[in-house]
C-alpha cells in the first residue's frame, strides 16, 4: 500500500473554552475521494483550515506524504483549498480565467494551452473558453471555477461545500462530475459536506464529524446498516431513523420490547445478543422497516393512525401513531393519505438498531 | 371550483431586450400553495415581484378575488412577503417583531396581545417572546419572519425561498410545520423555489417555469408523474429522469423504441399525428418506474449494467441504452453484477415520449388526479 498523503494525528482545536475539535484522527490514501460529513458547526471547516494551515491545532500533528507539516506555512504545504463561492474575473474570458493560475506559475505557454483545452474537456466547458462570465449559465460558471481551481496539481484538494449555493438539481449533476473528474484523474479529494445524500453519490469512504469528533469512518453502506450510536443513526438516512424509548422484559427465556402501549416479541437472537443487565433502551426503526399490510395479513400487525403525509415524488412519507408513539414510514410513489386514516402496520422486527439511552452508543 | 385567489393573466415582464416573464397565465385557488418552481433566473422573483407591486408588468394583468391590482400601491395589497434572509428587527424583541405589522394598523393593545399569542403558539415561539433575535437560532428567526407575516392576517402569503438558509433537519421539521399550518389556517401561499422537494412536499399545485415561461402549470402529482415536456421530467426527481434516445418503431400495433442493441417497449396510447416510426425521440422514465423482471417475461427489456450503487435502503443500478445511460432503483440487496444484464419491465402508464428536437411529450396515456 502506498503512502497516504494525509495523515491527522489526534489533532485537537480549542477557541477559548470551547473545544472544536477533540483527538480526530484521519489517514487520506493517495486517489481517493474522501467525505467529511457533519452538520454545521461540527467542525469540518475548522479541519480543513488546519490541514491547509489557515489554523493551527492546539494539539496534534498533520502528516503530509510522510512529513510532519504541522508548523509549514500555508503556501508549503502544495494544497488547494475549493470553496463554495467562487468569483470569476468578469473581464477574463473562459480560457483566461482558467488559465490564471497556470500564468501566476509562470508555466510555458504552449503547455498552458494544452492543460487548459484537457482541463475544458473534462468539465464539458470547451464551447464557452472564448466567452465572458456575463454571458455563463450558473452551472457554466461554476464549471469554469472549478476548472480554474483543478487546473493546478497540487498534492491535493481540500473541498469545502462547493456545490452548496447550487440549485439542486445543478448540484446533482455536478456532484457525479466530480466523481467522475476524480476517478479519471487520480486525484485526491477531501469533501466537505453537511449533505449526507451527497456524501452517499460522492465518496469511496465517509468520516462522520459531530461535535468535534469523528464518530464514525466507513463505506457510505455501512454508515446506514451500521451505524456505531445514535447520532450517525440520525444523521444518515431521509426521512431520518425513529428513535423510541422502550422497556425490554425477560420472561421464560423469551423477550418482548414494550413501545408506547405495544408489546412486540423480539426474536431469540437479538435478545442473546444485548447485554444481559439492561431493561430500558432506545430503538432505532428506520422508515422502511415498518409496512402497511393487509388487515388479513399473517404477520403480526397493528392498527396505526395517519397523522401527516408528505409526498416527495419517488416517495410518500406517511406519520403514523402506532401505540401512542409517533413514527414516520415511506411509500413508493404518490399515495393519499388523511389524517385520521386508520392503517395496518407490521414492524420488522429482525432490523430493529439498539442503543444505551445514556450514551447513545449502538448495542447490537 | 373552489374560489380562485389570485389570478395571472398574460403577464408580460421585458428588461429592455430580454423577456423575464413571458405571457404567463396562472390562477390561485384559495386556501391553496401554489409553488412556483424553477432554475435561477427563470423568473419566479420578477413574477413576484409583480404581485408584491414592485415592478409593473409590461403587459397583462394581476387580479386578487377578481379585481385588478395593477393600479394598488404595494403597501395596500395586503400580500405578506417571507423572504429566506429573515428580515427581522435585530434590536426588537419577538413580541415587538410580532407586533409592528399591527401597531401601524392601529389595532388596539388587547387585541394586538392576542394576536401575537395565538401566532406564537401557532409557531411554537410563546417561550421566545422576550428574547431578541441575535439569541435565536436560524429556524426560530425564520419562524418569527413568518409569524410577523401571518399575524397580519393576509390575503395571499408569498414565500421566497424560506428555508434555503436552514440546515437539512432544520428543513426537513420546517416543511412539516408550514404543511400543518397552512392546514390549519387555510391560508393561500404562493411558494418560491428552486428545490423540487420543497414543491413536491408543499404544493398542492406546482408551476414549473423556465426562461420566463411557464413549462407545466398541475398539481404536484401530474407534474412529477406526468411532465407535458423534457424540462419539467428533468427538473423534478432525484436521481433524475431517464432520458432515452433512439428511433421509434412499429409492428404489430406494438411499438418501441431502439437504440443501437437496446430496445425499450412503449405503452399503448395516442401518438401526435406527426409522429411516425422511423422518428428520432426520447423516452423519458423514471429510475422508479422501471421494476425487476425475467428475461423471458412479455413486455420486459434487457440492459447492461454498467455499476451499482447502494445508498441506504435502495441501490442505484446504471446500465446503457444505446447511447444513453439508464438508472434504475433496485432494492438494496438485490442480485446484480458489474457486466451482466438486467432484465426490466416499465410501468406503462408512467413512461413518457418526447420529440427529440422539441422536447414535447408525444404520447398520451395513463391516469392523470
Amino acid at each position: 500500500m502506498s503512502e497516504p498523503v494525509l495523515e491527522l494525528r489526534s489533532i485537537s482545536k480549542n477557541f477559548g473554552d470551547n473545544q472544536a475539535l477533540k483527538d480526530v484522527s484521519l489517514t487520506v490514501p493517495h486517489g481517493s475521494l474522501i467525505v467529511l460529513l457533519g452538520p454545521a458547526g461540527a467542525g469540518k471547516t475548522t479541519t480543513l483550515r488546519i490541514i491547509a494551515g489557515l489554523e493551527a491545532p492546539s494539539s496534534g500533528e498533520v502528516f503530509i506524504e510522510g512529513h510532519d507539516f504541522t508548523q509549514h506555512q500555508p503556501n508549503q504545504r502544495d494544497i488547494a483549498m475549493i470553496f463554495d463561492n467562487l468569483a470569476l474575473y468578469p473581464n477574463k474570458n473562459g480560457f483566461d480565467n482558467i488559465a490564471a493560475p497556470l500564468r501566476i506559475a509562470k508555466t510555458p505557454k504552449a503547455e498552458i494551452h494544452d492543460r487548459v483545452m484537457e482541463m475544458a474537456k473534462l468539465m464539458k466547458i470547451s464551447h464557452i473558453l472564448d466567452r465572458t462570465p456575463g454571458t455563463f449559465s450558473g452551472g457554466e460558471r461554476q464549471r469554469v471555477a472549478l476548472g480554474r481551481a483543478m487546473i493546478r496539481q497540487p498534492r491535493f484538494y481540500l473541498l469545502d461545500e462547493p456545490l452548496s449555493s447550487l440549485d439542486f438539481m445543478l448540484r446533482i449533476d455536478l456532484r457525479s462530475e466530480l466523481k467522475r473528474l476524480q476517478q479519471e484523474s487520480g486525484r485526491t479529494f477531501l469533501f466537505a459536506t453537511p449533505d449526507y445524500t451527497e456524501a452517499l453519490a460522492l465518496a469511496d469512504t465517509v468520516c462522520v464529524l459531530i461535535e468535534g469528533e469523528v464518530r464514525q469512518i466507513a463505506k457510505a453502506q455501512e454508515l446506514y446498516d451500521e451505524p456505531v450510536d445514535r447520532d450517525v443513526a440520525r444523521f444518515v438516512g431521509n426521512p431520518p431513523i425513529n428513535i423510541v424509548l422502550a422497556r425490554l422484559t425477560r420472561e421464560n427465556g423469551s423477550a418482548s420490547l414494550k413501545i408506547g402501549s405495544m408489546d412486540m416479541k423480539l426474536p431469540d437472537h437479538m435478545e442473546h445478543s444485548l447485554p444481559s443487565n439492561i431493561t430500558d433502551v432506545e430503538i432505532g426503526i428506520r422508515p422502511e422497516h415498518i409496512r402497511m399490510v393487509g388487515s388479513d395479513a399473517a404477520e403480526t400487525h397493528l392498527t396505526g393512525v395517519v397523522n401527516d403525509m408528505e409526498p416527495l415524488g419517488m416517495h410518500t412519507t406517511v406519520g403514523v401513531n402506532l401505540g401512542g408513539v409517533d413514527l414516520f414510514f415511506t411509500v413508493p410513489g404518490v399515495q393519499e393519505f388523511t389524517d385520521g386514516d386508520k392503517v395496518e402496520m407490521h414492524v420488522d422486527m429482525e432490523s430493529i438498531l439498539f442503543f444505551d439511552p445514556k450514551t447513545g452508543r449502538r448495542l447490537t | 371550483m373552489a374560489k380562485i385567489k389570485l389570478e395571472l393573466v398574460n403577464l408580460r415582464k421585458e428588461f429592455g431586450k430580454l423577456t423575464a416573464v413571458d405571457d404567463v397565465n396562472i390562477a390561485i385557488e384559495e386556501s391553496e400553495t401554489m409553488a412556483l418552481l424553477g432554475p435561477s433566473g427563470c423568473g419566479k422573483s420578477t413574477i413576484l415581484n409583480m404581485i408584491v407591486g414592485l415592478e409593473a408588468p409590461t403587459s397583462g394583468d394581476i387580479l386578487i378575488d377578481g379585481k385588478s391590482v395593477l393600479d394598488v400601491p404595494p403597501g395596500e395589497r395586503n400580500i405578506g412577503l417571507v423572504f429566506q434572509d429573515y428580515a427581522v428587527f435585530t434590536h426588537m424583541t419577538v413580541r415587538n417583531n410580532l407586533a409592528y405589522g399591527l401597531k401601524i394598523r392601529k389595532l388596539a393593545q388587547p387585541e394586538i396581545e392576542r394576536e401575537i399569542a395565538k401566532v406564537a403558539e401557532f409557531l411554537s415561539i410563546t417561550h421566545q417572546l422576550d428574547r431578541k433575535p441575535d439569541e435565536l437560532g436560524a429556524s426560530e428567526l425564520q419562524r418569527v419572519a413568518i409569524g410577523r407575516t401571518l399575524v397580519t392576517s393576509p390575503e395571499i402569503l408569498l414565500l421566497d425561498e424560506p428555508l434555503s438558509n436552514l440546515e437539512a433537519a432544520m428543513r426537513n421539521q420546517m416543511r412539516r410545520e408550514l404543511r400543518r399550518i397552512q392546514a390549519d389556517t387555510g391560508q393561500t401561499i404562493i411558494y418560491v423555489t428552486h428545490d423540487q422537494i420543497e414543491a413536491l412536499s408543499l404544493a398542492h399545485r406546482i408551476a414549473v417555469m423556465d426562461f420566463g415561461s411557464l413549462q407545466q402549470y398541475d398539481t404536484a402529482h401530474n407534474v412529477y408523474q406526468y411532465p407535458k415536456n423534457r424540462f419539467v421530467g428533468s427538473f423534478l426527481g432525484n436521481p433524475p429522469m431517464n432520458f432515452l434516445k433512439g428511433k421509434l418503431s412499429e409492428s404489430g400495433g406494438r411499438r418501441a423504441v431502439t437504440s443501437g442493441d437496446s430496445t425499450i417497449p412503449l405503452p399503448a396510447g395516442n401518438l401526435g399525428s406527426d409522429v411516425s416510426a422511423g422518428s428520432d425521440v426520447v423516452v423519458g422514465v423514471r429510475p422508479e418506474s422501471l421494476s425487476l423482471a425475467s428475461a423471458d417475461d412479455p413486455g420486459s427489456f434487457s440492459v447492461p449494467i454498467l455499476a451499482i450503487e447502494p445508498q441506504g435502503p435502495e441501490t442505484v443500478v446504471t446500465a446503457t441504452f444505446g447511447d444513453s445511460s439508464l438508472k434504475v432503483i433496485v432494492p438494496t440487496g438485490t442480485e446484480a453484477t458489474e457486466g451482466d444484464s438486467i432484465a426490466l419491465v416499465p410501468k406503462s402508464d408512467l413512461v413518457a415520449l418526447f420529440d427529440a428536437e422539441s422536447g414535447v411529450r408525444l404520447l398520451d396515456s395513463g391516469d392523470r388526479r
